[in-house]
């Protein structure tokens, strides 16, 4: 069994490579048949002609599309993603810039959104259509259907403008270099907040949606009805039975929203000005700044395999039925 | 415990909240910006807020002054005490202050600045300056002779050479030093990726103190120069905002002092804050219309200029400049923060316009008499004009994201259909833009330009477009190429002015393009700055001597 498992981990472990392998290849031809280059940025007034076309020849950018892909390929071989034409330092070091930010701010947004979507399908479910039930499910469907840049701007506006509670804008104040340490984590919280908020209202609403409809099931099930008439204490029903039961069909979602998120949350940073992965995609897209594009792109492929895999992997240890066919 | 946990979550943030950081320092500006810098290295400082860090790091030869009166520079010194030219202009001496040292404690001498010059002209170095010292004797690869060109007469004085049949000017020969004993460690290819790129070396008004990536850039004032005042800001922050409402909401509350590029429709709410100032700063950039004069099909097939079938005549170019309500944009849209367009020069330039020549006025009445002395008549009754089988039609590319022009684009459409011409509008993203045009594929678009201080107009005008690829239009004017020919002779600064007003008279009369509007920059910023001088050289320009009322 445990042979078979490594096994067929390994070639989802490698057949992840090829698709990265091909998702790359695929950017590197789309960028480079999409029109304009990199040396578009130095046609301007202030820059002599002669500049452009230096540009364009040390890009490379002159030669056959396949020669270029040829050294793209060697380079990548040799773990060299090249130089960023905009940063002029190497890929992994600019993308190192901005992905622990995004990492960071992706996983404990996930962890939030999960405690709060869990905690309120757990406390309506035990309410089902009272009141408060009712209220929980109308806001959720009313963030729902908040677009995030509408829901960061009214945030904004009511807690930063009107109410001066929240900063509008960055990840920590201008002198944060110079607090202790658990000040810091305070400005970090406080600046973070209404970011967090803006980014996990629709999350929350999704995974309340689903958690809500399938506890409602699990507890309407007649081996609940037997483990009471047991007298199993209602804690245990509720860990050991239901959340198992009633998570599972959610991890798949989560796994493919977690890798999402991972790949950058581009309204959210740019509103709130935070310095992730989207807007570093965003801005090397723009720019034509190949080189990063695809940086960022094995990036988020990376971490969008290695979300999946996470959640197959969880969801296997929940339910060993699923084992095979999860890691397949 | 998981409830207790639960409301420890949700209420700390509001528990943090009760204390304020207050982003006010008695010493300290904030200044937002729409994006970071990716470097401080004035090799690479390719970007406006790149030039303008820059500058507040690194020392010139000397600096200039906007001089309002004249509508032109004012020269300032800076590491050189003063300069002499000889008799006939063919070199300059500048003789360099001893007290200058760079921030790692080596004094600043004349191989810093024969360094820099042999740096940024180098092609393998890649500066923004690659291919701008045009008065200097140049090696092949464009690289100066520096034999030639330089000659250190002491540690503190250095002499220039300049070419015999050039034209030189101060301005082409000004921009921030860089350290020798840094840079000189590496390989010339090499540079672009120096660490001390990101942790410069300086000997400027401020020096580095932090740079938290896509945050902030903190620059501390170098009490040890020259430039040091001590009743001064002491630190300038510029600060990554992205979104302009949240540099407007900032603003408001005093989280950033001061922020440029305001949209003119929210002065009026701006208006309302007392602690704000508005200041607009007449324009170095204008919008256009651009009418291919010549054919992009013929040019795509064969390399060969053709005049283009719609827009080959000037007549019909004047046409179509008469028949735009381009005050009408300026007045509703840019609430008349800036002032109709007569050519490619800036009215900043006060002694270089003609206050004879004025804006094609938008007269409908006068464009259909134009059109129909260059043959275009509506034959077959259906609103639209003809020229033998040719119907008027053409499509207008306006680049995405941009709401100002795209409600030019619609006043276009409209008023160019009153008068018998039918415009279908394009909206594409900028690159893709941009590399349709540079290419010469389509018939018109509209964008803006930015001009450069000192007035350069060969580089966008002459009508040799291998050597002038920034002439997009492909305007061709024998007359226009003589008039820029004589600009590049040794000439007093009369006779270029004189030179310059009549080749806008001649492009106002061919009207390569249609000149829309020179927008003004508008910088709102808080009242506590004062001994501010904004101008059109940047809104930091000189801004260690700015000083903070509290």
């Amino acid at each position: 069994m445990n042979k078979k498992i490594v096994r067929i981990f390994l070639r989802r472990v490698l057949s992840s490579a090829v698709v990265l392998f091909l998702l790359i290849t695929f950017i590197f031809f789309l960028v480079r048949i999409s029109p304009g280059d990199p040396s578009q940025r130095f046609i301007s007034p202030a820059f002599s002609p002669q500049l452009a076309e230096s540009v364009r020849q040390s890009f490379r950018l002159d030669e056959p599309l396949f020669n270029q892909y040829t050294v793209f390929i060697r380079n990548f071989a040799a773990g060299d993603l090249g130089i960023s034409y905009n940063y002029r330092r190497p890929v992994l070091f600019v993308i190192g810039d901005f992905l622990p930010f995004t990492v960071t701010f992706a996983l404990v947004s996930f962890a939030l959104q999960l405690l709060i979507s869990i905690s309120l399908a757990y406390y309506t479910v035990k309410r089902k259509n009272s009141l408060t039930d009712k209220i929980v499910s109308g806001t959720m469907l009313a963030a729902y259907a908040t677009p995030v840049f509408v829901a960061g701007v009214i945030l904004i506006y009511i807690f930063s403008v009107q109410l001066n509670l929240f900063p509008s804008s960055g990840i920590a104040p201008i002198d944060v270099h110079t607090y202790g340490f658990f000040r810091k984590i305070l400005a970090y919280a406080h600046h973070l907040f209404l970011p967090f908020i803006a980014l996990s209202m629709v999350e929350v609403a999704i995974l309340y949606k689903y958690l809500r409809d399938n506890l409602n099931d699990v507890f309407n099930k007649t081996f609940i009805l037997n483990l009471r008439a047991n007298g199993i204490k209602e804690k245990t029903i509720l860990l050991r039975h239901v959340i198992p039961n009633a998570a599972n069909p959610l991890i798949s979602v989560t796994g493919i929203e977690l890798g999402i998120l991972f790949g950058g949350t581009l309204i959210v940073e740019v509103i709130f000005g935070l310095p992730g992965m989207g807007r570093l995609t965003i801005e090397a897209i723009l720019t034509r700044d190949y080189p990063l594009v695809i940086g960022c792109t094995l990036i988020a492929g990376v971490l969008m395999i290695f979300s999946n895999l996470t959640a197959d992997i969880v969801r296997a240890k929940i339910d060993k039925r699923v084992l095979i066919g999860a890691l397949n | 415990m998981y409830r207790i946990f639960l409301l420890l979550v949700l209420i700390l943030p509001f528990i943090t909240s009760c204390r304020k950081e207050s982003p006010y320092s008695p010493d300290r500006v904030i200044i937002g910006i729409p994006s970071d810098i990716q470097t401080l290295n004035p090799l690479y400082a390719y970007t406006v807020d790149e030039g303008a860090i820059s500058e507040l790091l690194f020392l010139s030869l000397v600096t200039f002054k906007w001089d309002e009166e004249k509508g032109n520079l004012k020269t300032v010194p800076m590491l050189a005490t003063d300069w002499i030219w000889n008799s006939d202009s063919t070199s300059l001496s500048f003789n360099l202050r001893e007290d200058v040292y760079w921030s790692d404690g080596i004094q600043c001498t004349a191989e810093d600045v024969l360094y820099s010059f042999d740096l940024y002209s180098d092609p393998v170095v890649q500066s923004k300056l690659l291919g701008s010292f045009k008065s200097l004797y140049l090696n092949d690869d464009s690289s100066i002779d520096l034999d030639k060109s330089f000659k250190i007469l002491n540690p503190f004085s250095i002499q220039i050479n300049f070419r015999s049949d050039a034209a030189p000017v101060l301005p082409e020969i000004i921009f921030p030093l860089i350290p020798k004993h840094v840079f000189s460690k590496y390989e010339r290819k090499d540079i672009a990726t120096a660490k001390e790129n990101l942790e410069p070396v300086t000997n400027g008004a401020f020096k580095l103190s932090d740079w938290s990536k896509n945050q902030s850039v903190t620059l501390r004032i170098n009490e040890n120069s020259f430039l040091y005042n001590n009743s001064s800001i002491k630190e300038i922050i510029f600060k990554v905002v992205p979104d302009y409402n949240s540099r407007l909401t900032q603003l408001k509350k005093g989280e950033i002092d001061l922020t440029e590029l305001v949209k003119p429709d929210d002065i009026s709410e701006l208006k309302r804050y007392a602690h704000l100032s508005i200041k607009p700063v007449k324009g170095r950039e204008y919008d256009y219309v651009g009418w291919n004069n010549i054919d992009p099909d013929i040019y795509q097939r064969e390399g060969r200029f053709i005049s283009h079938k719609l827009f080959g005549d000037a007549r019909v170019r004047r046409a179509l400049t008469h028949a735009i309500n381009r005050k009408e944009i300026l007045e509703e849209y840019l609430l008349n923060y800036g002032e109709l367009a007569a050519g490619p020069v800036s009215p900043i330039f006060k002694e270089a316009i003609d206050p004879n020549l004025k804006p094609h006025q938008y007269n409908p009445s006068k464009a259909k008499q134009l059109l129909a002395e260059s043959g275009w008549t509506e034959t077959d009754k259906d609103g639209i004009l003809q020229k033998g089988k040719l119907q008027f039609r053409f499509t207008l590319h306006i680049p995405s994201g941009n709401p100002r022009r795209s409600y030019a684009a619609t006043v276009i459409k409209n008023n160019l259909r009153a008068v018998g011409i039918d415009v279908n509008v394009i909206t594409l993203e900028p690159g893709v833009l941009i590399e349709e045009f540079y290419s010469r594929k389509i018939d018109a678009w509209m964008m803006g330009w930015f001009v450069p201080i000192p007035v350069d107009l060969k580089m966008s005008w002459y009508s040799d477009l291998e050597v002038t690829p920034v002439n997009f239009v492909g305007y061709g004017s024998a007359e226009a190429d003589q008039l820029l020919d004589k600009m590049e002779k040794r000439i007093s600064v009369d006779e270029y002015n004189q030179l310059l007003k009549e080749f806008q008279a001649v492009i106002n009369r061919d009207e390569p393009m249609t000149f829309m509007y020179w927008l003004d920059n508008i910088t709102v910023y808080n009242n506590r700055i004062s001994n501010m001088d904004i101008s059109p050289l940047g809104v930091v320009h000189h801004c260690w001597e700015w000083t903070i009322n509290n």
